[in-house]
C-alpha cells in the first residue's frame, strides 16, 4: 500500500521536475544582459530586446499594492483580535470570501471602479487589483500571530499600566512582527505571479513607464501575451526567458519566508 | 486555514462594552479612539471592495434585462457578432474542467497526505511536504505556458489512442483531438491544485485521534487496518472539504486555462474538445470587446462564475466546521 502513496508522490513530482527542466533549459538561452536592460520589440516576432518594463513593472506594482495591502491588513486584523464579536465575525467571513475569489473576478471589480472612472488603464488599477489579492493572506497571517502571543506578555503590558493602543503598538506588534512578515513575504511571492487581475486595469505597455497612471507592463502579462505568439520562436524564446525570471522571483520571496518561518522554530517540527 | 477557525484568541478579551467602568474610570479614550479608527479602516476597505462590486454587477443590468437570468445562464449560443449571449457552454465548460482536474488530483492528494502522515519518518516528510508546496509556487501563468508547448503535444497521441479505442464506444473519450482541450485543461488545473488539496487532506489525517490508532494497532491491525478502517473514515468529513476546496480553486483557474482549452464557445461531447470556461472567456475576450454588449456581457459571466465560486466555497467551509466540531467534540 506504501508503493501506491510513492507512486502518487511521484505522479506530482513529474510535472514539476519537467516544468523546471523546460523553463531552465529554453529560458537560459535566452538570458543576457541586454534582456533585462532593454524593453521588449514592439512586433513579438521580432527577436532580440529583453523584458526590463516588465520586470521594473511587476515590482512596482507589487510594491504599491503591498504599500496598500500591509496596512490595511493590520488594521483589520487588529480589530479582528481586540474587538471580536459581531463585527469580527463578519468581517473575518468577508476576507474568507475575498480569498476565495477567482482572480479575474477581481480583475473586473477594480476595472468597473477604477478604471471606468479613471477613463484608462493604469499602473494604479493594477496594484488595486493585486492589493485586493494581497489582503486575506496578511490579515490571516497577522491575525494568527497575534493570536499565538503568550496571555503572560498582555497581562504583563496591562499590569504596566499601559493602554491597549500604547500594548498593540509597542509590544504586540513587534512581537509579532517575523510572523507577520513572513505573511507578508508569501502574499507577495503570490501577488508578483498574478497575470489575471492585472489584464484589464493595467492593460500592459510595450514601453519602459514608471508612471502609474499610465498602462503598465507586468512580468506575467508579458509572459502570457508571448506565449499567445509562441507560433514564432523570438515570441517562444522570449515567454521562457520571462518565466524564468518570474519564477526565480517568486521563488526568492517564498523560499525567505519559509526560512523566516524555520528560524523562529528551532524546534523544526511539522 | 481559514481567518474563521482560531480559536478566540491568548490575547486576553478586551472589556466588552464601551462605557465598561474601566475604561471610564481611568479615561482611557486613547482606546476607545484605536478601537474606532481599526473598525473604520476595516469597513472602509471593505466598503471599497463592496462597492466595486456592486458596481459591477450593476454594469450587467442591459444584459439580464435583454435575455432575463434564466434565459442569460441557459442559453447556449454565444454569437458577438449578433448580440447573442448565452453562459451554458462556460458553465459546462467551467465544471467540466472543474470536474476532470477534481478526479485527476485528488487520489493523488490523498496518496501523498498518507505517505506523509502514515508512511514516512518525520524528518523526510517535511522535505516531501516543501517539494510538493513548490508546486504550489508556480504561476499560473508559466503552468499555461508549459501546458501548450510540451505537454498539449506530449498528449496529442495518447488522445487520438484512446479517441481511436474506448472513444469509439464511450462518445466522452471520442474525437474531434486538435491537441487544445478540456481534458488539457483539467490535467493542468489539477497539477495546480494538488498541493492545497494535499496540505489540507495531511492536516486532516493528521488529526486523526491517536486512541482510535493505537486501538487498531493494538488488535493487530496493520498500517493499511489503520488508514482504511480510522484514518479514512474519521477523516472523510474534512476529505470532503478537502475536495470541496480543490474544487473551488480549479474553477477559478484563469490563465493556464485560456492557453490550453481551445477556445471554442460550444457544448462539445467529448472532453478531447476545445472548450472554454467561464474565467478564460472572459480573459480571451474582454480587451477586443467592442460589439454591442460584449463587455456586459462578460462581466455578467463573472458575475456567474462569482456566484458558482461562492456556492462551493461556501458549502466547503461549513463541510469543513462540521468536521472541525466533529475533532473537537472527540469522535
Amino acid at each position: 500500500m506504501n508503493v501506491l502513496a510513492v507512486v502518487a508522490f511521484a505522479v506530482a513530482l513529474v510535472p514539476l521536475a519537467a516544468i523546471a527542466w523546460y523553463v531552465v533549459t529554453k529560458g537560459i538561452g535566452v538570458i543576457n544582459v541586454d534582456f533585462f536592460t532593454q524593453d521588449p520589440p514592439g512586433d513579438l516576432s521580432a527577436a532580440g530586446g529583453g523584458i526590463r518594463n516588465a520586470i521594473v513593472g511587476t515590482l512596482e506594482m507589487t510594491g504599491f499594492a503591498a504599500l496598500i495591502a500591509v496596512p490595511v491588513g493590520l488594521l483589520i486584523a487588529v480589530f479582528d483580535v481586540e474587538v471580536g464579536g459581531r463585527p469580527a465575525v463578519v468581517i473575518r467571513f468577508v476576507i474568507d470570501v475575498l480569498a476565495a475569489l477567482p482572480s479575474i473576478v477581481v480583475g473586473i471589480f477594480v476595472y468597473s471602479l477604477v478604471v471606468v472612472a479613471q477613463g484608462h488603464f493604469s499602473g494604479l488599477a493594477g496594484s488595486i487589483a493585486l492589493a485586493i489579492i494581497m489582503l486575506p493572506p496578511v490579515v490571516v497571517a497577522t491575525e494568527e500571530m497575534l493570536r499565538l502571543l503568550p496571555r503572560s506578555i498582555a497581562e504583563g503590558a496591562r499590569a504596566l499600566g499601559l493602554s491597549r493602543w500604547r500594548s498593540f503598538l509597542s509590544i504586540f506588534l513587534p512581537t509579532a512582527f517575523s510572523g507577520i512578515f513572513t505573511g507578508v513575504l508569501l502574499a507577495v511571492s503570490r501577488a508578483i505571479g498574478e497575470t489575471a487581475p492585472l489584464l484589464f486595469t493595467s492593460l500592459g505597455n510595450n514601453f519602459f513607464s514608471l508612471d502609474m497612471s499610465e498602462p503598465m507592463q507586468g512580468l506575467p502579462l508579458l509572459i502570457y501575451r508571448n506565449a499567445l505568439n509562441s507560433a514564432f520562436p523570438a515570441a517562444e524564446a522570449r515567454a521562457f526567458g520571462a518565466a524564468l525570471t518570474l519564477v526565480a522571483m517568486v521563488l526568492l520571496f517564498n523560499l525567505a519566508g519559509r526560512w523566516m518561518v524555520a528560524r523562529s522554530r528551532p524546534s523544526g517540527s511539522r | 486555514m481559514t481567518a474563521q477557525d482560531s480559536p478566540r484568541g491568548s490575547l486576553p478579551d478586551a472589556p466588552a462594552s464601551e462605557g465598561s467602568t474601566l475604561l471610564r474610570r481611568r479615561g482611557l479614550t486613547g482606546d476607545r479612539v484605536f478601537r474606532t479608527a481599526t473598525g473604520a479602516a476595516a469597513v472602509l476597505a471593505l466598503a471599497l471592495i463592496g462597492l466595486m462590486a456592486y458596481d459591477s454587477i450593476s454594469s450587467t443590468g442591459p444584459v439580464f434585462d435583454r435575455f432575463g437570468i434564466w434565459g442569460f445562464v441557459t442559453g447556449t449560443r454565444w454569437s458577438p457578432s449578433f448580440t447573442i449571449y448565452g453562459a451554458l457552454p462556460f458553465i459546462y465548460g467551467t465544471l467540466l474542467t472543474g470536474l476532470i482536474s477534481v478526479v485527476l488530483a485528488v487520489p493523488i492528494a490523498i496518496g501523498i497526505a498518507l505517505l506523509v502522515t502514515e508512511f514516512l519518518p518525520r524528518r523526510v516528510a517535511g522535505p516531501v511536504a516543501i517539494v510538493v508546496d513548490l508546486l504550489a509556487a508556480v504561476p499560473s501563468v508559466v503552468w499555461g505556458l508549459w501546458g501548450l508547448l510540451v505537454l498539449v503535444p506530449v498528449l496529442r497521441p495518447f488522445e487520438q489512442a484512446a479517441a481511436g479505442s474506448i472513444g469509439r464506444v464511450l462518445p466522452f473519450l471520442g474525437p474531434p483531438t486538435p491537441g487544445p482541450s478540456y481534458f488539457a485543461a483539467g490535467l493542468i488545473v489539477a497539477i495546480m491544485i494538488i498541493p492545497i488539496v494535499a496540505a489540507v487532506t495531511r492536516e486532516v489525517f493528521a488529526a486523526t485521534p491517536r486512541l482510535q490508532r493505537e486501538a487498531i494497532l493494538a488488535l493487530g491491525g496493520t498500517r493499511w487496518d489503520v488508514i482504511r478502517q480510522v484514518v479514512i473514515p474519521i477523516g472523510r468529513t474534512g476529505l470532503f472539504a478537502a475536495i470541496i476546496l480543490g474544487l473551488g480553486r480549479a474553477i477559478g483557474e484563469t490563465i493556464a486555462v485560456t492557453l490550453v482549452i481551445g477556445n471554442s464557445p460550444k457544448i462539445a461531447g467529448s472532453i478531447f474538445a476545445p472548450g472554454f470556461t467561464l474565467a478564460s472567456v472572459i480573459a480571451n475576450e474582454f480587451n477586443e470587446a467592442t460589439e454591442e454588449l460584449h463587455p456586459e456581457a462578460l462581466i455578467a459571466l463573472g458575475v456567474v462564475l462569482l456566484a458558482i465560486a461562492v456556492l462551493i466555497n461556501g458549502g466547503g467551509v461549513l463541510v469543513r466546521r462540521r468536521f472541525e466540531q466533529g475533532v473537537r467534540l472527540g469522535r
